[in-house]
């Protein structure tokens, strides 16, 4: 670890225990040290990036032997604490991570000393991003399995607490707890492919582990790739452990563009893509079923939501199912590459979600909303770029990363294509439908009837990443030391064949999926019109599947009753026969014993009593040697 | 390696040998003048306590920092009285401490004046009768991780044991006759069977004293046979089994627990019942290496069962204090999980584990009470809400819930993490490995589940009703130190780990490096320490069953959120 890896991660740390230790009690300087403190990181990031580009080349050669400090050592067990953004191998990976974390999380933390200025818990609320962004940097640049799985479960953390912000309510409660042990059921995977791992390549470096990898490919198991994966589908929120994320909507709006819409939940993908090597082509397709999967599951859940933030809930299962395919098809640098662009547009449409929240006194129910456009224009039409933007609007941003994947998917794997396709043309529906919904036609109640644009400390944030997501698709506006990461697998794909159709493919998709849903939610009154027009459709999509039934049930009638029927097992068994039962016997003993001298507690003192005789005499060998 | 005691008789004691003469002397010569009646007003009571407990955590912390580079097997600030009047029999007060015991002797000091702070501010009936019997308790804690001669390190834990009967009898809550009556038998069983495997092992050894060094000398150079290795340590695991609540000896736990006063409390779970543990990684493993490895099938499955059976039991609880207790017994068996691998990455991180869950356990019942203050119960389905009337509060509870867990930062995390590494280091062992991390999701539910019912969501009608007559206030300073002393002594731990497991390392390599190379090699194949390149095959083909059942047991959990 050098010095500014050093220094970028002790920064959010000071500054969340700084907040922690001091400023308890005054969120207005605890929200401006953690903000300076996301504003020193964007700064020592952009450094890092841009001037390691440069010394990359003269010092690769060496670079990969750098190792930290051992962290732990007990006996064959080493713990070396690696932190390389040197290695030229996961530089590239690591470095456009790195930009979407910080520049999008500094966005995030501006936006929120808007967004949360009258919150009474301010100053958890800030510490609590700054807690984040220590972990998720640590995932960022860790190059060690072990140290990843570190942060992996610090960024579990700081999503706990800061979905439990309005702790009070039932819901925030329920669905951080939720969000915990559903993550900690994918870690329990990745933890035994971790453990696998150490013991099987000998290392959980992941540059040595690439390297082990290359002398012979054959290594991999996918027994290990899929325990491994598991911390991916949990973190990404993939089948079946998909049910956290939109619970995890209970928590503030920024934290959700942040946490579970822009990055954390882009970990997963990420870790995917650092540990690509060790996959084989059967774990692969895997990944890339699930992935797709989702992305049609999610398009179909968010198609009858009312919630605007559960809409983009599961819009990002969908997206990050997109990601999970393209990675299965090999092409990871796209995946990555939508993983950057959809942190812009995802990021700008939480935002602006969260920026009609806060305007509207908290009415989440887009029922409720309606002609928004003339009273928030900036909100309007920059969520409206987000809109165009997710739904593949030729030469917005998700144009270019969602039809590389199309493209790669039809040429690759034609079933994952059309699975993609049909999800791609729900995307555009379900997304317009949210615009026509909440922006267009006349508000439908008080709250925003009277609503008035947010303050220009939250539009900024929804202006630069509205930008970004419609511009951010060009190759040549990236710098050369970002796009490095997303440049070899969309060259990949820009030499395929099949590119024509898939300009008309994609333009029909968001066409018919905006007109579709414009003529049917054009005019829409209080209720969803879909619930009349396909009833049957329209109950389909809102039992989700039934997963998250299936788990209640599993929770209140399996595993509660078995944990109290072992209770009584217990009680009955163990406690009952052996403990009181060897308990009683030597009871006698100890009567037979009270009976001569002591009383009730005093008993022991008579059987230490015979054990020091029964000590002596054996040790003087009275009992001779058995 | 030293041979103490051939004669030596050194009355020269240098500062740090007094030190550490001085974390037990002190404790005893403050509980005599407390039991004798020497000290008359509660306020000087409460002064002298200050004392018994203040010596032992500044000798532990001291002793600590100045322990420097374990040689291994070698004990630093050795005292030795030979004359003890048992010399004939070979037994000597001969104490020291090494690479394992020093972390432990430390943590001791800690948790001892955490508890002894809050049971002066405890407001208990009878003060000082209450302080003199903890402070003995301090007194055999200390002793028994300092003792180098085994009689004196079974004695001590007598001196510790006694007076925990004694205050849950006086001082505890519902049931408190029975559950004394209970455990004071069967505590006595397991320590008398204890005690006969220590006997055994040294008529067996042909041992001319009880001391350590002495029986590590004679066992590394002639082996006891299989049969007897076995039987020893069959007795001796039937004894710590008892002793550290092993599955399915484990019930007497959670009832102490409940019905004994906090201190208590801390004091048992979090020090008292490392006993066991730190007597078979120290003295039973090293010393009957065939014995162990004959064990270890078995003893996986009792440690599972812990793990599995009780974590489940532990989810059923609604009373704050028995989750509590049974989690700590859940916690057990990782540290079991730990010696059954019979290898030095197991061993050592079980000290690690040790150490760490020493504080957290000692910190969860130290909030739990504070909780209970503050709601009048300790029936979780009778609070709620309480987050945001005492903020700080809810911030120590969930450091100790999040150090139970496991989450990393705490010292628990890189304890469970190697014995899980060392579960996996053996492709033997592996569906063991698959089972235990089941149990970090348990924990996790059950964890998360005591805060939510407690801080947050809406307050309850009872609590509600409560609150009334007895406003809550968030933790007062009082309050704060022995809880704030813990977590930062977790977060030490947790952050840099190397605290400890340098030195644990260098002790434990040695020594299990020792009876590796003086055994001859008939290990079962679950304690061969050498498998490496040949076993590699075989680990994979192990690995992919594994995964399936990743697969299978990820699924059904997925919707756990109570």
């Amino acid at each position: 670890m050098d010095i500014t890896t050093g220094t970028l991660l002790l920064i959010p740390l000071a500054s969340a225990a700084t907040i922690l230790l001091f400023f308890r009690q005054n969120g207005k300087i605890a929200s401006y040290v953690s903000v300076a403190a996301a504003g020193a990181i964007l700064l020592l990031s952009l450094q890092i990036i841009f001037s390691e580009s440069a010394s990359a080349d003269s010092e690769s050669g060496d670079a990969i032997v750098d190792s930290g400090v051992t962290w732990l050592e007990i006996a064959d067990f080493k713990i070396v604490a690696d932190f390389q953004i040197d290695d030229p191998e996961a530089n590239n990976e690591s470095k456009a991570l790195l930009f979407v974390v910080s520049f999008v999380g500094f966005l995030i933390h501006v936006f929120s000393l808007g967004y949360m200025a009258d919150d009474a818990g301010k100053a958890r609320y800030f510490g609590g991003l700054s807690i984040f962004m220590f972990s998720m940097l640590g995932i960022t640049l860790a190059d060690n399995l072990i140290i990843i799985f570190v942060f992996w479960e610090l960024v579990g953390f700081s999503s706990y607490m800061l979905i439990a912000h309005y702790f009070h309510t039932k819901e925030a409660s329920d669905a951080s707890k939720k969000a915990f042990i559903v993550n900690r059921v994918g870690d329990f995977g990745f933890l035994i492919g971790i453990v696998l791992t150490y013991w099987i390549f000998g290392t959980v470096n992941l540059s040595e582990l690439s390297q082990l990898m290359a002398a012979d490919p054959a290594r991999a198991t996918t027994g290990i790739a899929l325990a491994l994966a598991c911390g991916f589908i949990g973190k990404s929120a993939q089948f079946p452990l998909q049910v956290w994320l939109p619970d995890a909507m209970a928590g503030p709006t920024p934290v959700s563009a942040l946490i579970h819409a822009a990055t954390m939940v882009a970990a997963g993908i990420y870790l995917l893509a650092r540990i690509d090597f060790l996959f084989t082509p059967e774990a692969l397709s895997f990944i890339a079923l699930l992935g797709a999967a989702m992305g049609l599951y999610a398009g179909f859940c968010a198609l009858v939501q009312r919630d605007i933030k559960k809409i983009l809930a599961y819009s990002t299962l969908s997206q990050l199912g997109y990601m999970a395919a393209a990675f299965g098809l090999g092409l990871e640098g796209v995946a990555l590459f939508h993983l950057a662009t959809h942190a812009f547009f995802k990021g700008l449409m939480f935002l602006g979600a969260g920026s009609v929240i806060h305007s509207c006194h908290h009415e989440q129910d887009i029922f409720k909303m309606g002609g928004l456009r003339s009273r928030m224009p900036v909100t309007a039409n920059t969520f409206l770029i987000g809109v165009l933007a997710i739904s593949g609007v030729n030469f917005f941003s998700g144009y270019f990363s969602k039809d590389a994947i199309l493209l790669g998917a039809y040429n690759l794997n034609l079933p994952v294509f059309v699975v993609l396709y049909l999800g791609a043309i729900l995307t555009a529906f379900y997304m317009f439908r949210l615009y026509w919904i909440a922006f267009c036609g006349e508000p439908r109640s008080k709250h925003v009837a009277e609503a008035n644009e947010s303050p220009s400390v939250m539009t900024w944030p929804l202006i630069i990443l509205a930008v970004l997501s419609a511009i951010g698709g060009f190759e040549a506006l990236w710098p050369e030391a970002l796009f490095a990461a997303f440049h070899t697998d969309l060259h990949v794909v820009h030499g395929m064949p099949g590119h024509l159709w898939m300009v008309v493919l994609g333009t029909f998709a968001w066409v018919a999926g905006a007109l579709g849903s414009r003529r049917l939610y054009g005019q829409a009154g209080n209720e969803d019109p879909l619930m009349e027009k396909a009833p049957a459709l329209f109950q389909l999509c809102s039992s989700k599947l039934f997963f998250d039934e299936i788990y209640n049930f599993y929770v209140t009638s399996i595993q509660q009753r078995v944990a109290r029927i072992l209770e009584v097992l217990e009680l009955l068994f163990i406690s009952g026969l052996m403990v009181r039962g060897s308990a009683g016997a030597a009871g006698l003993f100890a009567l037979f014993g009270k009976s001569f001298y002591l009383g009730r507690i005093h008993g022991y003192a008579f059987w230490f009593l015979i054990g020091v005789v029964g000590f002596l005499a054996y040790a003087a060998g009275w009992f001779g040697h058995f | 390696m030293r041979l103490a005691g051939s004669g030596i008789f050194d009355m020269n004691l240098g500062f740090e040998e007094l030190l550490l003469l001085a974390s037990i002397v002190v404790p005893t010569v403050v509980s005599i003048c407390l039991f004798t009646g020497v000290v008359t007003s509660d306020e000087a009571a409460k002064k002298l306590a200050y004392v018994g407990f203040g010596v032992p955590f500044v000798s532990g912390v001291l002793l600590f920092l100045w322990f420097e580079g374990a040689v291994g097997a070698d004990y630093k600030y050795e005292v030795l009285f030979d004359r003890t009047g048992l010399q004939e029999l070979g037994i000597t007060f001969h104490l020291g401490l090494n690479g394992v015991s020093s972390p432990l002797f430390a943590m001791a000091g800690f948790v001892g004046l955490a508890a002894g702070l809050a049971a002066i501010h405890s407001g208990a009936e009878r003060i000082r009768l209450y302080l003199a019997l903890l402070t003995l308790m301090q007194a055999g804690l200390m002793g028994f991780f300092a003792s180098v001669d085994l009689f004196f390190y079974f004695l001590f834990h007598e001196f510790a044991l006694v007076p925990t009967f004694i205050m849950i009898g006086l001082w505890g809550g519902r049931d408190r006759r029975s559950v004394a009556l209970e455990i004071t038998i069967y505590l006595t069983l397991g320590a008398l069977i204890v005690l006969g495997g220590l006997v055994a092992l040294n008529v067996m050894g042909d041992a001319e004293k009880f001391d350590f060094p002495t029986l590590v000398h004679l066992l590394s150079t002639t082996a006891l046979g299989e049969s007897a290795q076995f039987k020893i340590f069959g007795l001796l695991l039937l004894g710590f089994g008892i002793l550290v609540a092993l599955f399915p000896f484990h019930t007497w736990a959670p009832r102490a627990y409940s019905a004994a006063p906090t201190s208590v409390s801390m004091l048992h779970a979090g020090v008292l019942k490392k006993f066991g543990l730190y007597g078979l990684v120290q003295v039973a493993v090293p010393l009957l290496p065939s014995g162990a490895a004959q064990w270890s099938d078995f003893l996986i499955w009792l440690a599972l069962g812990n793990v599995l059976f009780v974590g489940l039991v532990t989810m059923a609880q609604n009373n704050l204090k028995s989750m509590v207790g049974y989690g700590s017994v859940m916690h057990m068996g990782y540290c079991f999980l730990g010696v059954a691998t019979c290898s030095a990455l197991g061993a050592g991180s079980v000290v690690m584990l040790m150490t760490a869950h020493g504080l957290s356990v000692a910190l969860m019942f130290l909030v739990g009470t504070f909780v209970y203050r503050r709601c009048g119960t300790f029936e979780m389905d009778e609070m709620g809400g309480l987050g945001t009337k005492t903020p700080v509060l809810a911030c120590f509870f969930l450091a100790a819930a999040f150090a139970t867990i496991g989450l990393p930062g705490f010292g628990n995390f890189w304890g469970e993490f190697g014995i899980f590494m060392s579960l996996g280091e053996n492709p033997g062992t592996r569906f063991a490995l698959v089972l235990a991390v089941i149990g970090i999701i348990i924990s996790a539910i059950f964890g998360l589940r005591a805060v939510a019912k407690v801080f947050f969501g809406e307050q309850t009608e009872e609590f509600a009703e409560f609150e009334k007559e007895n406003p809550v206030k968030d933790l007062n300073l009082v309050e704060m130190l022995p809880a704030g002393l813990l977590v930062a002594a977790l977060l030490l731990l947790g952050l840099w780990p190397r605290t400890i497991s340098d030195r644990v390392n260098a002790e434990i390599g040695n020594r299990y490096q020792a009876f590796e190379s003086s055994v001859p090699g008939s290990l079962p194949a679950c304690c061969a320490l050498t498998a490496e390149e040949p076993e590699v095959k075989e680990g994979i083909e192990t690995n992919g069953a594994a995964v399936e059942a990743t697969e299978e047991s990820s699924k059904p959990k997925a919707g756990d959120h109570d």
